[in-house]
């Protein structure tokens, strides 16, 4: 599985738990529209520490910044960069 | 938690209970093309604006100035966040009683216009890592030095009447010192827009803040048309959701005499509290009564900020259908939710306790549910220290301090908890779920008050008399 099928498959998950089967396309909102709320970017947040070691309280944290598959997409690539 | 237009569902529900929780009252005229092309031609424009200008002067008497400033937002879309600005400006300076109190509000916004250009100038100082800590801790000791001043002396009726003034901006200056390293950030004249926006807020940021706003903003005409359909639509709910509310009223307290919640906990305090199960129907009327009214004022809000042009997400909704502990905090009021979540949630939760997941959750959920909360009531009701002096003040707060651990505590639990999606059925993957979530939003509204009346005991008395215990 590459990066972005398992953030979305990952996403997918969390939009399941909250009965949320509706499709999504990589640049689709998921947490400004309202689908994914803050305690589920607390999700996100940990998977992208964890699996992609980006520390957010270096870089500091906006949903804006995993809004979307491309948005954390290209998240990981500035903070690989970064390192 | 989404709080949006995707419904949350345990498991599709069959038959009657399945085509109630799909009933909708209001047609969704914004996926309708031929409705939405029409809402972009002037004469659309005309007509939705006179028809929400009605809506509004059904709803509050501010209906004429908020009138005025949607007409330009909405045939000036260009210059929309110039427009909300000069609106906010307006109304902060037009509506003040007194040019006393408009020379503070200038010497606030004056404030924050230093405080967000230090933060720029110096982004790795200690003050522009940390502003918030400095803006909030700052206006602590304001309120501390202000308490401690004797009431004879030239400088404390200024220093409170600063402090009374900066307790309703606080969190909106806040919100845009968040915003402070967005590469897109707003200038300061955008950001003031967000200051006690035109289309009203309370103490808690309506719709959060300038980050927000540019991000929710209608691009393009049909947007825009979308945008503002979405907020007639909400205009139009909540004008139903009046109109249930005062049949309630009139079924609740005028038919059936149901005491209200304050009367029958001060008959307790008073030693001749109503019998059990009054007081059971008094607690549920007016918990049932708060979420009624929640809808109504805090989505008026949302209803004209959506119809200036920006797609803002409900402040309530939906509560009585949540599942969880956490999902009702989320759904009952999401723009105070959202409050304590940028402000306290998120920046204890990316910075401690790493290692431990749970330990990072609860410190990060109590840094937020606990002692934002009760940060914000306190710093809200500052006539209180004033009045009580800051001791007094203090312990007469135990009340709603007692309410926030209860409340950390139950959505700690609830966020640890695993989510069954998959519960079977209505009954147990709904319906029982949601009635605990609202028993326990129910009972711990006993410790709800911030008047600081009663001491703790009295509100765990009349909590034991629900069970026809006596103490």
């Amino acid at each position: 599985m590459n990066q972005s099928e398992e953030i979305r498959e990952f996403v997918k998950k969390l939009l399941a738990l909250k009965g949320d089967r509706q499709p999504f396309s990589d640049s689709s909102s998921i947490f400004l529209s309202g689908r994914l709320g803050s305690v589920d970017a607390v999700e996100v947040v940990v998977l992208l520490e964890d699996r992609f070691g980006i520390d957010f309280a270096e870089i500091g944290f906006d949903q804006a910044l995993i809004d979307s598959i491309e948005a954390i997409q290209s998240l990981i690539r500035t903070a690989g960069t970064r390192s | 938690m989404s709080i949006s237009a995707p419904a949350v569902t345990a498991q599709p529900a069959s038959g009657w209970a399945n085509r109630l929780a799909h009933l909708r009252l209001i047609p969704r005229i914004e996926t309708y093309p031929s409705v939405v092309l029409f809402a972009q031609t002037d004469l659309g424009k005309l007509v939705m604006l006179v028809l929400f200008g009605l809506g509004l002067a059904y709803t509050g008497k501010d209906w004429w100035p908020l009138s005025i400033w949607l007409t330009l937002t909405t045939f000036l879309p260009d210059r929309r966040r110039l427009i909300v600005t000069a609106g906010t400006l307006s109304l902060a300076y037009l509506t003040q009683p007194s040019v006393h109190k408009a020379i503070l509000i200038t010497l606030i916004l004056v404030v924050a216009g230093v405080l967000l250009r230090c933060a720029a100038l110096w982004p790795r100082s200690l003050y522009g890592r940390r502003p918030l800590a400095f803006l909030l801790s700052g206006f602590v000791t304001l309120v501390v030095l202000a308490s401690c001043i004797s009431a004879d002396a030239t400088i404390y009726q200024p220093m409170w009447d600063f402090a009374l003034t900066l307790a309703t901006y606080v969190w909106f200056i806040g919100y845009s010192l968040l915003d402070r390293n967005a590469p897109d950030r707003d200038g300061f004249t955008l950001q003031v827009g967000t200051y006690r926006p035109f289309w009203g807020s309370t103490n808690t940021p309506f719709v959060k803040g300038a980050a927000y706003l540019r991000r929710i903003e209608a691009r393009h005409a049909e947007g825009l048309a979308v945008t503002q359909l979405k907020g007639l639509k909400l205009l139009t709910w909540l004008i139903m959701v009046s109109f249930f509310g005062k049949f309630y009223d009139y079924c609740i307290y005028d038919r059936l005499h149901v005491p209200l919640f304050d009367h029958a906990l001060s008959l307790s305090v008073s030693r001749a509290p109503l019998p059990w199960y009054t007081c059971w129907a008094s607690l549920i009327a007016g918990f049932l009564g708060s979420i009624i009214s929640i809808t109504i004022w805090g989505n008026r809000f949302v209803a004209c900020c959506r119809m200036a042009g920006f797609n803002a997400l409900r402040n309530t909704y939906r509560p009585l259908s949540s599942r969880t502990v956490a999902e009702f905090f989320n759904r009952y009021y999401f723009y105070f939710k959202e409050l304590l979540v940028e402000f306290f949630f998120y920046p204890t939760f990316l910075r401690y306790f790493k290692r431990n997941r749970r330990l990072r959750l609860i410190t990060a959920t109590f840094a937020a549910a606990c002692f934002g909360n009760a940060l914000f009531h306190f710093c809200r009701d500052l006539t209180f220290v004033q009045k009580l002096g800051l001791p007094g003040a203090l312990v007469g707060f135990q009340v709603y301090l007692f309410y926030c651990v209860a409340l950390a505590t139950a959505i700690s639990i609830s966020q640890l908890r695993k989510r069954d999606p998959n519960a079977a059925g209505f009954i147990r993957g709904q319906l029982l779920p949601s009635v605990s979530v609202a028993l326990f939003y129910c009972l711990l509204d006993i410790f709800g008050s911030t008047q600081r009346n009663y001491p703790l005991t009295e509100h765990f008395r009349f909590l034991a008399h629900l069970f026809n215990i006596n103490i």
